[in-house]
């Protein structure tokens, strides 16, 4: 304890105010060396693989309260949806009574494919549905992560790199319950054609032995491509295939290559009886639940 | 037990009378010593549905239960009844959406897969989706809509097929699917006694070819009235060319009934008679005239036609058409009936906003004549309720308003037919063929929302026997240079209209005022 008396200008009110002084210019000077302000300069080198929070560090974007106010947010952008888009939903029964938690596959060409996805979903398994969005574009910014969570449920999902890590916070919302939205694609299609699938998608399933539910979005492209700011109105339709399992001794990869090629089939007229399931398989899974009461 | 229906004269105490105009309404205060005639109220529904609907399923009458019938490997094909039954649509849950759930069920445990439903659409328009989907329940709908589920085109020539001639030299067609089926389920909905039976498939699911046999001037004159099928040349013919479908292919009918709930809360004064008005029901109709009185054609008519009935089941019958239509028949009649003693000097009665050809349209000229003289004015079983050469009068504002999109074919044929002719047998002897081929109609028909070409004609056969039966008809309200084209007179007030009736039936005629919707068959005694 040092000994000089409070006037010593090195203790007291003092000392806090020049401890402070001090770190507003630490700031200021990281904020000048790191271009805080400015973009990130080009002479710079390119950023190495991004290594993302686990998913449990954004675990407070599945938890109460939080779940109810997004779900009301959510239901007050349902009308924005169908005035922007009109979606028109087939297979919905495929999601409407989930015994078990599923991957969702879908093919991806616009940021609204998310927002068209959740709109298919039912009220039950929207609640219960996670996001992989990209971490490096969304999360590069930890308030624009934090939003996106809040609204859409995401979680940050690596498309450079970490296979074990995502391999690991993928699974356990999976085990959690969680259904996990997918875009195998890896980034939005520029010109709205399905491009080769990443084999993420198949490794993941094969892993957790998760049923994929292949997903095929048409006319997000017109709402709002890459590189559009502002949506416009378009009309879209999802149509939602029957959940695909990987069969015994199937590789990620070929489990893969039978998702794409899934998806690519929903994306074809008229309906696909053994991609959606005949109609005998869809009537009886959106058999409506019989209300069971306990006795009293 | 509901109250029957009754005939109440005017006395000096009667309120006024709900008359309906159009989109509006009104109160008319009738001559003393006038009779009012009053549907029965509301039957008490079933209160499971669908347990009934298990039970007529596994009972039928003079047939198998339907599941003995259903097999894997088998063709089957589910028809239904259109948009255009019960009126006003009726909220959901339709009753056919609980039949076709029921039906579609036995069918998925029976393991059939080739399975097509298609509404059962004759000549009418093709209904939007949301319609198709309100009939048959969102279940349904997503899962067979579009390829399994669609409308019948009866334009389409690889769609249809003639399948023989009854002994009276008709011909019959068939939808070629329900024809190649290995059964044909019928489901449908009987508001009236008009409807069902083997009208259904007979009109339903025929081309033009096969519909033009029976709805005819010839046939329709001869059909009195078509709400007492006994009577009625058009269900002889009907029964006919049933006979030869049921020759054809394997058919298993399904008829409902509902009772005659047609006005939800908000509008129940409609349902009561006037003397049960409370005060609520006061203030309802006021606000009701206000606001029809003031609001804009197209904003009333988006309000009614919003409308959704609560009409609850009262009877669910599966098996033989026949067998299945007699007790259908026994059911509505139950319902409607009304007893009414001797024949009337002039009939009075408001025509609603609403018909079975205008659904979300306007009532066009053409269709209130329909309506009035057709529809309404047949409401009968035995005689009429009017006299011989006695004087019809109806309330309606009869615009010049036409819907584009579904009565295409009624504009040319107010606009061009009506200004030649109005007597049907020179209608049809000169315009109908012309209208029916029409490459535009018929295009209007398959690919829009259009009725067919030759639609018109028949809603105006419809109204011939009540035009050449009654000495007179008279429109109240209605746009003076409309109703003269229609060929009938115009009257400002009713008082008016009575005044100029007595020039044909005489000083002190008797009236009598149908107090429809909702709906009522008068058995005149």
């Amino acid at each position: 304890m040092s000994s000089k008396p409070w006037y010593s200008g090195e203790r007291g009110v003092t000392q806090l105010a020049s401890a402070i002084g001090a770190a507003v210019a630490d700031v200021q000077r990281m904020r000048r060396a790191w271009h805080w302000d400015s973009p990130r300069p080009h002479s710079w080198p390119e950023r190495g693989a991004v290594v993302p929070p686990a998913a449990h560090d954004l675990g407070w974007a599945r938890q109460e309260p939080v779940r109810t106010i997004r779900y009301l947010i959510q239901q007050g952008l349902e009308p924005v949806t169908e005035v922007m888009a009109h979606p028109k939903v087939e297979g919905r029964e495929w999601v409407k009574e989930l015994d078990r938690p599923v991957i969702f596959a879908a093919n991806h060409s616009s940021h609204s494919d998310t927002a068209l996805i959740l709109h298919a979903l039912t009220d039950e398994a929207r609640d219960r549905t996670v996001i992989a969005a990209a971490a490096d574009y969304w999360y590069k910014r930890p308030l624009m992560g934090n939003i996106v969570s809040l609204f859409l449920n995401t979680f940050p999902f690596s498309r450079t790199g970490g296979a074990q890590g995502q391999l690991h916070a993928s699974s356990t919302l999976l085990k959690s319950g969680w259904n996990l939205v997918l875009f195998p694609e890896g980034s939005r299609s520029p010109d709205g054609t399905i491009r080769e699938f990443k084999p993420g998608v198949g490794h993941l399933a094969n892993e957790t032995r998760t049923p994929v539910v292949p997903v095929h979005i048409r006319g997000s492209q017109r709402i709002m491509p890459k590189g559009q700011k502002v949506p416009l109105p378009a009309p879209a339709r999802v149509r939602i295939g029957k959940p695909m399992a990987p069969q015994k001794n199937e590789g990620s990869r070929e489990f893969t290559a039978r998702v794409e090629s899934a998806v690519r089939a929903l994306a074809r007229e008229p309906r696909q009886p053994e991609l959606q399931g005949s109609w005998i398989e869809r009537w009886r899974a959106s058999k409506p639940r019989e209300l069971v009461y306990g006795e009293d | 037990m509901n109250r029957p229906g009754a005939v109440i004269e005017v006395d000096r105490n009667t309120p006024p009378t709900l008359f309906h105009f159009g989109e509006g309404v009104r109160l008319e205060k009738l001559p003393l010593g006038s009779r009012i005639v009053y549907p029965p109220d509301p039957m008490e529904p079933i209160t499971h549905p669908e347990r009934a609907v298990k039970r007529a399923l596994a009972r039928p009458l003079e047939d198998d239960p339907l599941k003995s019938l259903l097999r894997r490997g088998m063709k089957l094909t589910i028809a239904f009844d259109d948009l255009s039954l019960p009126l006003p649509p009726m909220a959901a849950p339709d009753v056919r959406q609980l039949v076709l759930e029921e039906v579609v069920d036995m069918a998925a445990e029976a393991g059939v897969e080739d399975i097509h439903l298609i509404a059962a659409l004759g000549l009418h328009r093709r209904m939007t989706p949301d319609e198709v989907r309100h009939i048959v329940g969102e279940r349904i709908f997503s899962t067979f809509w579009p390829d399994r589920l669609y409308q019948h085109d009866g334009e389409d020539p690889e769609g249809n097929v003639y399948i023989g001639k009854t002994a009276h030299a008709e011909e019959v067609t068939l939808n070629r699917r329900a024809a190649e089926s290995d059964l044909v389920i019928y489901v449908n909905l009987t508001l009236v006694p008009m409807d069902g039976g083997h009208k259904s498939m007979a009109t339903g699911l025929a081309s033009y070819r096969g519909i033009r046999a029976n709805h005819n001037v010839k046939t329709l004159m001869g059909s009195k009235s078509y709400m007492n099928p006994v009577d009625s040349a058009l269900h002889h013919s009907c029964i006919r060319q049933g006979q030869i479908i049921e020759d054809t292919v394997r058919v298993f009918h399904i008829e409902t009934t509902v009772n005659n709930h047609a006005f939800p809360s908000i509008a129940s004064f409609m349902q009561k008679r006037e003397t049960d008005w409370t005060a609520q029901d006061q203030a309802m109709f006021l606000a009701l005239k206000q606001a029809t009185d003031l609001a804009p054609p197209a904003f009333k008519r988006n309000v009614f036609h919003a409308l959704r009935a609560p009409y609850g089941l009262t009877g669910v019958h599966a098996g033989q058409v026949d067998a299945v239509h007699e007790k259908t028949l026994d059911a509505v009649r139950k319902q409607i009936s009304v007893e009414v003693e001797g024949q009337t000097d002039i009939v009075t009665m408001g025509v609603p906003y609403l018909g079975p050809y205008n659904i979300n349209a306007p009532m066009n000229p053409v269709l209130v004549v329909c309506m009035g003289a057709g529809y309404l004015f047949n409401l009968y079983r035995g005689k009429p309720v009017l006299r011989q050469g006695g004087v019809l009068i109806f309330a309606h504002p009869c615009r010049y308003e036409f819907d584009a999109v579904q009565h295409p074919s009624y504009i040319d044929f107010y606009d061009e037919v009506l200004a030649d002719t109005t007597d049907p047998t020179e209608i049809e002897k000169r315009y109908e063929l012309r209208f029916a081929e029409d490459p535009w109609f018929r295009q209007l028909y398959r690919k829009s929302n259009a009725y067919h070409g030759a639609h018109p004609f028949y809603a105006w056969y419809w109204a011939a026997y009540a035009m050449d039966y009654a000495g007179d008809i008279i429109v109240v309200g209605g746009d003076r240079e409309v109703v003269h084209r229609l060929g009938f007179k115009a009257a400002s007030t009713l008082e008016d209209a009575l005044e100029m009736a007595e020039q044909t039936v005489g000083r002190h005629p008797s009236i009598t005022h149908l107090r429809v919707p909702p709906i009522m068959l008068c058995d005149v005694q």
